[in-house]
């Protein structure tokens, strides 16, 4: 490599000793994203994550469409969660636009966010199943997550990507008995993920693999600016739904969950208690909600934001999920900028996979709740 | 109208037959008649009923097709036909391709689904078979930069020491490939090849997963091959043998496991690591290392490998009956042979059958088959089972589980075989 | 319920390893510009439409296409010296502001938390910053790039703020400038869970710029807020903005070209 390099480059030298993998971005376990670790044996001496593979410039194209043209592509990100990715974006559009959402949108919006989280949740705990090489864990929430998708299809008309969420409330009001329908099934799946403890989180291999490793103190937590379950696994108290409630969040009776340890194993457990928890959420939501009522706003077409900036935040699936837009008062905004969960946990996992083992290494990096295209937007 | 052949001329397509024709007998005449020539003077051909079986004779089974049976009858006691057929390498891999569909419908009614179900209409059961075309018919990519004698020759050695392996399993009484007074130790002198080949293989690909795949598996093989060692001597203590046949002789009242629990733990846990299942899948753990040691493999290449592990599962299984769970002993469940048929022949109507040759198996072997498969297969259940309740330990845990727990317990159960010997519970004046 | 002495040894952390950078304090570059009610030159970046008469929060500092103060900074790298000190107003600026917009009138009336946050930052650094908005559980803040380590160091320390959320670059071609905005939150001070405090500040944009020698410069706010890392890099790959004192400032996808 002779040719002059940036100066953000360099090339180094390494020892010997040290060999240099790249984990990705062709690999079963990294996802869309290269890390490239330095083993010495079997540590980890240095990791360096390389995300970008799948930047699809959402946020550039958002500059070029319309607050309602946003919708269907902003939601991209993550599919698996695109009600919550939608979340703060509508959130700001309805303050930038002046929108007072209906009571029973908001019901609507949290049970569909609830929901959307349990999906997120499974597809990520299947995958964190089959990193630690339980095949098991793997099919039983992919097939798990059918149920909340039928349920989410019901309610949108799509599977995975609803762009259900709109300014001014959401797109459609719920289906003729969805709240019997949905009861039934949160109540099926709540005592079926239950059952998930028995064979994956009461399983002495998994608490063997998975304790002690990758701990992030509750101060390194802090100061890293981790969010979400990385955040509340390492014993800080930090749920936006708590702190911050928007909709219809401060209504609802729920606990967060917070566990002291900080290990790879109260990180992977941390979203499952909040699955639990979602299910108490869209049950006690589904009594509470006006059981009619208009659920969207007609708005202007093409409608104008003020001039100024906005920046909400939701507790999705990953974290905190914040969005920060720019409006100078066209219909599109100027500038949109998404503060994503994931993109925020990973500056801890070159910290986290310093020492470790490398046969830690899938354990940790999942459990860091990271969806890489989420991270590159 | 369609045309199927468009081009279709019945003159052409009658050249075409007398064309095959004239090739078939040309060739017939110039290779087929001197083959078969050397066929009967060189090769030394069984003596049925007293008489050399001549061509004459073995034409005759045209004919009457019952003439075939003593033919058949001096084939089996041939040597070629344990190595591949009964014993040996087919029985086995018939057994190792129901361990791969069995271990996929098993895994799957685990995890909640129907796994291979449309390819032979029937629960899928040509799956197997189509994997293996498919596996045929792929291109076979070596690395660039591999040693490629070594990494040809890889695949090859794994299957083959496999295929030892087997051979020297005895699966009804007198029915073994190789029956050897140290029958015990040619199977860890065997066992001790595996680690070679996975390193060998490893190293010539020249990759840096297949690489630390093949350390990997080097340490779980050789940490785990002593107290897989260790574990039996037990068993040949108590026998006082070490030939497999022999071993199996001494259960025909009960089995070692009775005797000897520990050692059968210790024994059956090795083996998990020694064939690389899934709590101990670390050479092959796809989220760490992508495919181990066989991630540059490819094509056939990958399909001989995996070949072999399942010969070896089978194998394994095999000798954990052979060692502790009584071999071919059990009840008599098949019935003999219906003698008026040997006296009478088949009689049907006004026709009478005389088959002489029959029958092709004895009740012994059959029974003693019987049993055996069916050990092996709860044992290979037991093997496959772990893969959907466990995830994949670590290369930490796993070697200290290795060198620590597992040779204590063998140590334990060495003891225990010892004082069973010398307080005269079992050998001489004890229950055997 | 927060325990105190983790709060404590959270900052401990950062504040060991931040530079001896305090004195570069010293010397500001007087970005006392002519303009002191900066209202009137209040427009958004492209579309001056600023229609005041309805409620909005108008970041009054943003864009300020006019000014055109240009004196040559003391920094490190002999860049051209643009404009780099954005308009500073003063401390009559939050009075000024307008609150969120689900206030009634242009009469400020300002969420006293969220104005006393602001009042702090007015008393400790002067006309160094300037308060963009006030509104419900938001602070906006400004400050040039020559003051923007110190007022991040106050932040911290002073405020209670632990860590910054989301970075964001804006270009703003027709100032020839590009704003980084630094939203800041804390786990820690319960009180402040609400609470985002919205730290802009400003480089000079390049025209043509030459990858691998970025002029857009910007101290570097890593070693207060260790969780900028990542993000200024995004920063640096999305928009140029080189981050000085950056221990790691490459591009965040590393392609080697």
């Amino acid at each position: 490599m002779t040719a002059e390099l940036p100066p953000g480059l360099a090339l180094q030298k390494v020892d010997e000793r040290i060999m240099t993998l790249n984990v990705g971005p062709q690999h079963p376990g990294s996802g869309h994203m290269r890390l490239i670790v330095q083993i010495d044996g079997d540590y980890i001496v240095a990791c360096d994550p390389d995300p970008g593979y799948v930047h699809r410039g959402e946020e550039k194209m958002a500059e070029y469409r319309n607050y309602i043209l946003n919708i269907p592509h902003l939601e991209r990100p993550v599919i698996h969660d695109s009600c919550n990715v939608l979340y703060p974006y509508v959130l700001g559009v309805e303050e930038l636009l002046g929108i007072e959402v209906t009571e029973r949108a908001k019901y609507v919006r949290v049970i569909a966010s609830e929901l959307n989280r349990c999906i997120y949740t499974m597809y990520w705990l299947a995958i964190y199943g089959i990193f630690l090489g339980h095949s098991t864990m793997f099919m039983w929430p992919a097939g798990d997550r059918e149920l909340l998708i039928d349920l989410m299809e019901k309610m949108t008309g799509a599977r995975v990507t609803h762009a259900h969420f709109v300014p001014g409330g959401v797109r459609n009001d719920l289906p003729a008995n969805f709240e019997d329908v949905c009861l039934r099934q949160v109540n099926y799946f709540e005592k079926r993920i239950r059952e998930y403890a028995d064979i994956f989180y009461d399983n002495p291999i998994l608490i063997s693999r998975t304790r002690d490793t990758g701990v992030l103190s509750r101060q390194d937590a802090i100061r890293l600016g981790t969010t979400g379950s990385v955040l509340r696994a390492s014993g800080v108290d930090y749920d936006l739904r708590k702190k911050e409630p928007y909709d219809v969040y401060d209504e609802l009776d729920f606990h967060t969950n917070v566990l002291k340890e900080g290990d790879s194993y109260a990180r992977s457990k941390i979203p499952w208690l909040d699955m639990l928890e979602s299910c108490n959420i869209i049950r006690q939501a589904l009594q509470k909600m006006p059981k009619s009522g208009s659920v969207r706003v007609k708005l202007k077409p093409n409608p104008k934001g003020k001039i100024g900036s906005v920046y909400k935040r939701v507790e999705s699936g990953r974290g905190s999920l914040g969005c920060y837009i720019v409006s100078d008062g066209k219909p599109e905004p100027y500038r949109l900028k998404m503060s994503v969960g994931s993109f925020r946990n990973l500056i801890a996992l070159p910290y986290l996979l310093k020492g470790e083992k490398l046969g830690n290494m899938p354990s940790v990096y999942w459990s860091l709740n990271y969806w890489p295209v989420e991270a590159d937007r | 109208m369609s045309v199927i052949a468009p081009q279709f001329k019945l003159s052409e397509f009658i050249k075409s037959l007398l064309d095959n024709a004239f090739w078939i007998l040309f060739l017939m005449v110039l290779v087929g008649l001197p083959a078969l020539m050397i066929v009967l003077f060189v090769i030394e051909l069984p003596v049925i009923d007293g008489e050399l079986l001549t061509p004459f004779l073995a034409f005759t089974a045209i004919v009457d097709p019952t003439r075939i049976l003593p033919v058949i009858h001096a084939l089996m006691a041939t040597d070629i036909f344990r190595v591949a057929v009964f014993p040996g390498f087919g029985f086995a891999a018939l057994l190792a391709a129901g361990t791969i569909f069995a271990e996929r419908k098993l895994l799957a009614k685990m995890q909640l689904r129907v796994g291979p179900f449309y390819c032979g209409k029937i629960e899928g059961i040509l799956q197997l078979m189509g994997d293996g075309l498919k596996l045929i018919s792929k291109e076979i990519i070596i690395p660039a930069k591999a040693d490629k004698p070594l990494f040809w020759a890889a695949p090859v050695l794994f299957v083959a020491t496999a295929a030892a392996f087997v051979s020297l399993i005895p699966v009804a009484p007198g029915w073994v490939v190789a029956d050897i007074d140290m029958g015990l130790i040619t199977v860890f002198a065997v066992i001790g090849f595996f680690p070679i080949i996975t390193i060998l293989s490893a190293w010539s690909a020249n990759s840096k997963y297949p690489f630390i795949g093949g350390i990997r598996a080097l340490f779980q093989m050789v940490s785990f091959e002593i107290p897989l060692i260790l574990s039996l001597l037990g068993v040949v203590m108590l026998t006082g043998t070490l030939n497999l046949s022999e071993i199996v002789e001494s259960q025909s009242t009960f089995p070692w496991i009775v005797f000897l629990p520990i050692g059968a733990i210790v024994f059956f846990i090795t083996m998990l690591a020694e064939l690389e299942r899934i709590p101990f899948d670390l050479p092959e753990a796809e989220s760490e290392i992508v495919a181990g040691w066989l991630t540059e493999f490819s094509g056939m290449m990958y399909g001989l490998v995996q070949l072999g592990t399942y010969l070896k599962l089978y194998a394994f299984a095999a000798l954990f009956v052979v060692l502790f769970l009584g071999g071919w002993h059990g009840p008599m469940v098949v019935p003999p042979f219906p003698t008026e048929i040997l006296t009478e022949g088949i009689v049907m109507g006004p026709v009478t059958a005389q088959i002489p040759g029959l029958p092709l198996f004895t009740q012994d072997m059959l029974n003693g088959t019987f049993w055996f498969v069916l050990k092996t297969v709860a044992v290979i259940f037991f093997i496959l089972l772990p893969r959907g309740v466990f995830p994949r330990i670590r290369v930490d845990m796993l070697l200290s589980l290795g060198w620590t727990k597992l040779i204590g317990l063998c140590f334990v159960n060495i003891f225990i075989a010892l004082g069973l010997l010398y307080a005269g519970v079992l050998g001489p004046g004890g229950l055997q | 319920m927060m325990s105190a002495d983790k709060d404590k040894a959270a900052e401990e952390k950062p504040a060991a390893e931040k530079p001896a950078t305090k004195e570069a304090e010293t010397a500001p570059p007087a970005p006392k510009n002519t303009k002191s009610e900066p209202k009137e030159t209040e427009t958004a970046p492209p579309a001056p439409k600023d229609t005041k008469s309805e409620p909005k929060e108008t970041e009054t500092a943003k864009p300020a296409p006019k000014d055109t103060k240009s004196e040559p900074k003391e920094t490190e790298t002999a860049k051209p010296a643009p404009k780099d000190a954005k308009p500073e107003p003063k401390e009559t600026k939050p009075v000024a502001k307008e609150t969120k917009p689900a206030a009634k009138t242009d009469e400020p009336e300002l969420p006293a938390f969220e104005k006393g946050i602001s009042d702090k930052l007015v008393e400790k650094f002067g006309d160094k910053v300037a308060v963009k908005f006030v509104k419900k559980d938001r602070v906006g803040i400004a400050a040039s790039r020559d003051n923007v380590h110190d007022v991040a160091e106050f932040v911290r320390d002073g405020l209670g703020y632990d860590h910054v959320e989301s970075v964001s670059g804006v270009d703003y071609p027709q100032d020839k400038e590009i704003e980084v905005v630094y939203h800041i939150g804390s786990y820690t001070d319960p009180s402040l869970a609400r609470q985002i405090l919205v730290l802009s500040t400003r480089a000079q944009r390049e025209e043509s710029p030459i990858p691998g020698n970025d002029a857009t410069k910007l101290p570097s706010l890593r070693d207060v807020f260790y969780s900028v890392e990542f993000h200024e890099r995004e920063v640096f790959e999305m928009l140029g903005v080189y981050f000085e004192g950056h221990p790691d400032n490459r591009r965040l996808q590393r392609t080697l070209r």
